[in-house]
C-alpha cells in the first residue's frame, strides 16, 4: 500500500515534516537508522513531558501521539538504499540495520521528504587514522548516545561553535578535556555572527556552552591547530601550534600534549546521497559544501521531492525544525490536500528560515577552512582511509596521470572507492588537487547504493 | 538505570549495558581499535561515530563488516576483532 | 601546432594509438573533451579476451592484441595491474556445456587455448565455484587490466617521450578538410590543431566525431551495469562467465539481455557484469537489472548471496550493427582513420588497434587485413 508521503531522516526536520503531514491527513511514513527518532541533535530522548508551539518538545510529543492515532508508519533501524522515480511519485528501498541488512523492503510514495542530515568534515592531517582521533560528532553521540566517554584526556579541536557543543556535552558526563583548539579567531564573530545571535535565539547556547567551560576552566584557544597525531596503536600525544590567518603552522609554536581522545572536526558535510540519486539540483553552500538545491518551499528540482534540514546547506537545529515545517506543508499540498498549519505560521516559519539561514551564513564565514591545513598533508598521509590512499598517489593522479576532478582522481587512484564511497574524503581530495570544487565536488557526489545491500537481498527482488 | 549484558571480545567476557552502541561498550574498556586495514595492517577504530564512514567495522557473532558504532550491543554477544576483508582467506 | 597524427579520445583505444604512433616516428596530439578514461573506458571492466570471439577477423586481432598488451605491461613496469588469470567460461545445462564445447574446437583450430573441464574438476580451478553446474571451459589465454589506469599510464608514457602532447577538457568542435577533401586540421576547444591525421578514438561517440568530419559512422550504445562488491580475499580466481554470454554479445535483440560475469580485481572487490540494453544514452539506474545480474552471479558463486553490494556504475559500449570494430581509413575523407566502436571489448582489441593504425599511417604493411574493419562496409554514405 503506498503513503503519501515518505520522509527520509528522523531527526528534528523529519519529525517536524511528519507531524504537519499526518495532521493533514496524509499518510505518512517515517525512515531513520537510528534505533530512535530525534536525530543526531536530539538523540533518541525520551518523549518530552512539556513543550509549546512549535518547539521540537511540542512536535515531538505530537509525533509519538500521531503514530498511534494517525497510524504514522515509524521504521526505526531503517536504511534506504535507493531513491528512484516512478511514474509520478517515488519507490524507496530499504533494508534494516547491521543485523538484518539482507531484510529489505520496496516502498511507494506520491512524495518524498529528504532529511538525512550531515556528518563531521574531517581534513586529513598526519596521524588522524589513529584509533583516539574521532570526529567531534561521533564524540558527542558516544557521551549523548551510549554514556560513555571516549578517552581520559581529551583534546576538542577543528573550528565552529560545534566544538563547544561538544565540549560542554563531554565535561557535562564528566569528561576531562584538556583544552579546545580552535583553528579560526572567532573575535572576528563579532562583527558578524554575534550582531545575528539574539535574532537567532542562539546567545542562550552559546552562553551556556561558554559558561561551563570557565567553569571547569578548559583553555580554549584561538588560532591554533593541531598539527599531528601521533602513538603507537592508538593515539597518545597531540603536536599543536599557532597557526596564521590562512591555517598554516607557526614555526616555534609547536607543543605536543598528551592524550588519548582527540575530538576533531572542520564544519560538516550534507547528506546528499539520496537526492544525487534522483538527479535533484544541488549547490555550494556559503561553508562551500555540497547541499540540495531548494526553493522557498523547500522543494528542490525534482517534482514532488522535498529537503529539509542539514541536507540542504548546514544551519543547525532551529532552521532545520523551521525547514521541515515547511517541507511537511509543500508535501501535504503536493498530494493534494489542504495543510493544517495556518497561512500565517507558514508566512513565519519561512521568515524564520530566511532569518536562520542568514545566521548561519554568517557562522560559516566566521569559520570558515582555510587553505593552510593542506601544508601539513606530508605524502604518507593517508587521504582515502578506506582504501588507504596516501596523498602522493592523490596528488600524482594530477600531476603524472592527466586527473582533471573528483572521478578521474578516483577512477585512477581508488581514493573514494571504498567502504564509505568517499563521503569522508570527497572534500580533501578536492582540496588537495586544488580542483574547481562545484563542478568537481557535485560530480563526484553520485552514489547510486546509498548504504550497502547484500547481493542475495536485491537478487529477491528481480 | 539500563539493563546488564555481557559480551565476548575476542574471546574475553566484558559487561556492558543495553542501549549502548557496540564501539561504546568497547571503549568504556579502553578498547580503542578492533581492526587491522587490509593493505598497510594498520588499527582502527571509530572515525565519524554515525555510521557514514565504516572505518569501525567489526566481526559480530560470525557476521563480518558491521558498524560498531551503529549497533546495539546486545547480551552474549560474540564480538571478534577483523584482519583485512574481515573474511577467512 | 601541427602533429603527425591528432587522436581524438584519451581512452584506452586513443592511448594505444598514441603510443603505436609514437613508436612509429610520428608526433601526436590526443585531446579528449574531459579527462584521461573519463567516457567508455571509465564504465568498463578492463576485459582483454579471445574466449567470447567467434572464429573470423575479431578474434585474430584479440590473438594479436594480448600479444601486444603483455609486451606493453613488460616496458611500462606494470603499472597498469595485467592480470593473466585466464577465464573459465561455464554451463549451467547440458545443451549450453554442448553448444560451448562445439565453439570451443572452432575456437582451437584458430589458435585460442581452450581446455574443456568437467563439473567434477571445476572445483580445483574455482574452489568456491557452485557445484550444480554441467561443466566449463578454460582459456588460460584470457586477461584483464585496471584500464583507467592503463589508458593513464600508456598516455603518460606517450609524453614522457616529448612526442606527444595531452590536451584534456578540450572538446573537438570541427575537422577541417583541404580543397582536395583531405584532413588539414582539427578544431577544439582550445585552437585549432594542423595536422593531415586524424584517428577517431572517441568510443561511443565516435558516430558524433564522423559526423564532424562530413560523414556517417552507424555507432550505437548499448547499455551494461557492473556491480561492485565490498572488498574480499581472493576468492575468484579467474575471469568466470556463463556461457549464454557468447550468445548475448552476438545478439542483436534491443531489450534486455544478461548474463552473469563475475571477476576479483586487485583491490579485492569483485565486478559482476554484464548487462546489455539499447536504451540511448540513459543512465538511470535500472535495480530489475541489478537484481538480475545478482541472481545470476549468485547461481554461479552461492556465497555471493551474503556479500554486499557496495557501488554499482553503467557504461556505454559502443556498438556497430556487425558487431565489428571499425578501424582504418575513411576511403570518404582521406587522412581520417577510426579507431572506435569496439563494443566490449575496446580495452581488449586496443593494443592491436593502436599497432594497425600505426602502421597503415606510416605506409606499413598491417598486420591483419583491414578490410572486414574497414567504414567503407556501411556504404558510402556522407552526411548531408
Amino acid at each position: 500500500m503506498p503513503s503519501d508521503i515518505v520522509i527520509v531522516g528522523g531527526g528534528v526536520a523529519g519529525i517536524a515534516a511528519a507531524v504537519v503531514a499526518a495532521r493533514s491527513g496524509c499518510s505518512v511514513t517515517l525512515l531513520d537508522s537510528g534505533s530512535a527518532v530525534g536525530g543526531q541533535y536530539y538523540r533518541g530522548a525520551k518523549s518530552p513531558e512539556s513543550g509549546s508551539g512549535l518547539s521540537y518538545e511540542a512536535l515531538r510529543r505530537a509525533f509519538d501521539e500521531l503514530v498511534v492515532a494517525r497510524g504514522i508508519d515509524r521504521r526505526l533501524d531503517t536504511y534506504v538504499y535507493s531513491l528512484a522515480r516512478r511514474d509520478s511519485g517515488f519507490v524507496v528501498r530499504t533494508r534494516g540495520d547491521d543485523r538484518h541488512r539482507g531484510d529489505v523492503d520496496v516502498l511507494e510514495s506520491r512524495a518524498v521528504v529528504i532529511a538525512t542530515g550531515a556528518f563531521d568534515k574531517q581534513l586529513p592531517f598526519p596521524g588522524w587514522t589513529l584509533p583516539g582521533v574521532m570526529s567531534g560528532g561521533g564524540a558527542q553521540a558516544l557521551v549523548k548516545g551510549s554514556d560513555v566517554l571516549p578517552g581520559q584526556r581529551i583534546v576538542v579541536a577543528g573550528t565552529g561553535p560545534f566544538l563547544l557543543a561538544v565540549t560542554y556535552a563531554l565535561i557535562s558526563a564528566g569528561g576531562n578535556v584538556i583544552a579546545v583548539v580552535e583553528a579560526n579567531d572567532p573575535v572576528g564573530l563579532a562583527r558578524h555572527a554575534w550582531s545575528v545571535l539574539p535574532a537567532a535565539g542562539k546567545s542562550a547556547d552559546l552562553a551556556k556552552f561558554v559558561t561551563a567551560l570557565a567553569k571547569k576552566r578548559v583553555p580554549y584557544l584561538r588560532r591554533h591547530r593541531v598539527r599531528r597525531a601521533s602513538g603507537t596503536g592508538h593515539l597518545e600525544s597531540v603536536t599543536i601550534s599557532r597557526v596564521d590567518g590562512d591555517w598554516r603552522g607557526i614555526a616555534g609554536s609547536e607543543r605536543i600534549w598528551e592524550c588519548d581522545a582527540l575530538a576533531i572536526g572542520y564544519g560538516f558535510t550534507a547528506q546528499t546521497d539520496l537526492a544525487g540519486q534522483v538527479g535533484a539540483r544541488m549547490r555550494i553552500g556559503s561553508d562551500g559544501g555540497l547541499a540540495v538545491e531548494v526553493d522557498e518551499r523547500q522543494r528542490t528540482s525534482v517534482p514532488a521531492l522535498m529537503a529539509a534540514g542539514e541536507t540542504t546547506g548546514i544551519g543547525g537545529v532551529d532552521l532545520a525544525r523551521m525547514e521541515g515545517l515547511i517541507a511537511g506543508v509543500a508535501a501535504v499540498e503536493q498530494c493534494g490536500r489542504q495543510a493544517a498549519l495556518s497561512d500565517a505560521a507558514i508566512a513565519r516559519g519561512m521568515r524564520d528560515v530566511l532569518k536562520l539561514r542568514r545566521f548561519a551564513d554568517a557562522l560559516h564565514f566566521a569559520f570558515p577552512v582555510r587553505d593552510g591545513w593542506r601544508d601539513d598533508v606530508d605524502d604518507q598521509t593517508l587521504v582515502c582511509r578506506c582504501e588507504e590512499v596516501s596523498a602522493s598517489k592523490v596528488r600524482g593522479a594530477v600531476s603524472d596521470l592527466g586527473a582533471r576532478d573528483a572521478r578521474s582522481v578516483k577512477l585512477l587512484t581508488r581514493a573514494g572507492m571504498g567502504w564509505c564511497q568517499g563521503r569522508i574524503c570527497a572534500p580533501a581530495v578536492d582540496a588537495l588537487c586544488r580542483f574547481d570544487s562545484a563542478a568537481s565536488l557535485i560530480g563526484g557526489s553520485y552514489r547510486p547504493v546509498a548504504v550497502p545491500v547484500p547481493l542475495g537481498a536485491i537478487a529477491a527482488e528481480s | 538505570m539500563s539493563r546488564e549484558v555481557v559480551f565476548r571480545f575476542d574471546g574475553a567476557p566484558y559487561p556492558g549495558r543495553d542501549g549502548q552502541t557496540i564501539a561504546a561498550a568497547l571503549i568504556d574498556h579502553g578498547i580503542l581499535s578492533w581492526r587491522r586495514t587490509r593493505v598497510d595492517d594498520q588499527p582502527r577504530g571509530i572515525l565519524c561515530g554515525i555510521g557514514v564512514c565504516f572505518d569501525c567495522l567489526i566481526t559480530v557473532n560470525g557476521e563480518p563488516n558491521v558498524r560498531a558504532c551503529m549497533t546495539g550491543v546486545e547480551d552474549g554477544d560474540d564480538l571478534r576483532s577483523q584482519e583485512g576483508t574481515g573474511y577467512a582467506q | 601546432m601541427n602533429p603527425d597524427v591528432v587522436v581524438i579520445g584519451a581512452g584506452v583505444v586513443g592511448a594505444c594509438c598514441a603510443r603505436a604512433c609514437v613508436e612509429a616516428g610520428l608526433t601526436v596530439v590526443v585531446v579528449d573533451r574531459g579527462a584521461v578514461a573519463g567516457g567508455t573506458t571509465g564504465g568498463g571492466e578492463g576485459n582483454i579476451l579471445v574466449s567470447d570471439k567467434e572464429p573470423g577477423p575479431e578474434l585474430d586481432l584479440a590473438l594479436l592484441s594480448r600479444e601486444l598488451w603483455a609486451q606493453m605491461a613488460g616496458s611500462l613496469g606494470d603499472s597498469f595491474e595485467l592480470d593473466p588469470k585466464g577465464g573459465l567460461v561455464v554451463a549451467t545445462h547440458q545443451h549450453t556445456l554442448d553448444y560451448l564445447l562445439r565453439f570451443a574446437d572452432e575456437q582451437r583450430a584458430c589458435g585460442v587455448i581452450a581446455e574443456p573441464v568437467a563439473a567434477t574438476d571445476l572445483p580445483d580451478h574455482e574452489p568456491r565455484i557452485s557445484r550444480d553446474l554441467a561443466g566449463g571451459v578454460l582459456y588460460p589465454q584470457d586477461m584483464q587490466v585496471q584500464p583507467m589506469l592503463a589508458a593513464a599510464h600508456i598516455i603518460e608514457a606517450a609524453c614522457a617521450t616529448g612526442r606527444t602532447t595531452l590536451m584534456t577538457d578540450c572538446a573537438v568542435t570541427g575537422i577541417d578538410v583541404d580543397a582536395s577533401g583531405a584532413v588539414s586540421g582539427v578544431r577544439t576547444a582550445q585552437g585549432v590543431i594542423s595536422t593531415r591525421h586524424v584517428i577517431n578514438a572517441a568510443g561511443t561517440w565516435g558516430g558524433e566525431i564522423a559526423a564532424l568530419a562530413g560523414v556517417e559512422l552507424p555507432i550505437l550504445p548499448r547499455r551494461g551495469f557492473i556491480l561492485v562488491t565490498e572488498p574480499l580475499p581472493p576468492l575468484v580466481r579467474h575471469k568466470v562467465y556463463a556461457a549464454d554470454y557468447v550468445a548475448n554479445v552476438a545478439s542483436d535483440n534491443a531489450g534486455l539481455e544478461t548474463s552473469a560475469v563475475i571477476e576479483g580485481t586487485h583491490s579485492g572487490t569483485i565486478l559482476i557484469g554484464a548487462s546489455r540494453e539499447r536504451v540511448g544514452f540513459d543512465k538511470t539506474l535500472d535495480w530489475h537489472v541489478l537484481g538480475r545480474l545478482a541472481k545470476q552471479a549468485i547461481e554461479i558463486f552461492p556465497l555471493l548471496a551474503e556479500v554486499q553490494l557496495l557501488r554499482t556504475y553503467g557504461g556505454f559500449r559502443p556498438y556497430c550493427p556487425d558487431h565489428l570494430p571499425v578501424i582504418g581509413p575513411d576511403p570518404r575523407v582521406p587522412g581520417l582513420l577510426h579507431a572506435c566502436g569496439h563494443e566490449g571489448a575496446g580495452v581488449g582489441l586496443g593494443a592491436a588497434t593502436g599497432h594497425v593504425i600505426a602502421q597503415w599511417i606510416t605506409g606499413a604493411s598491417t598486420s591483419i587485413d583491414l578490410a572486414p574493419f574497414s567504414p567503407a562496409r556501411f556504404g558510402a554514405s556522407h552526411v548531408a
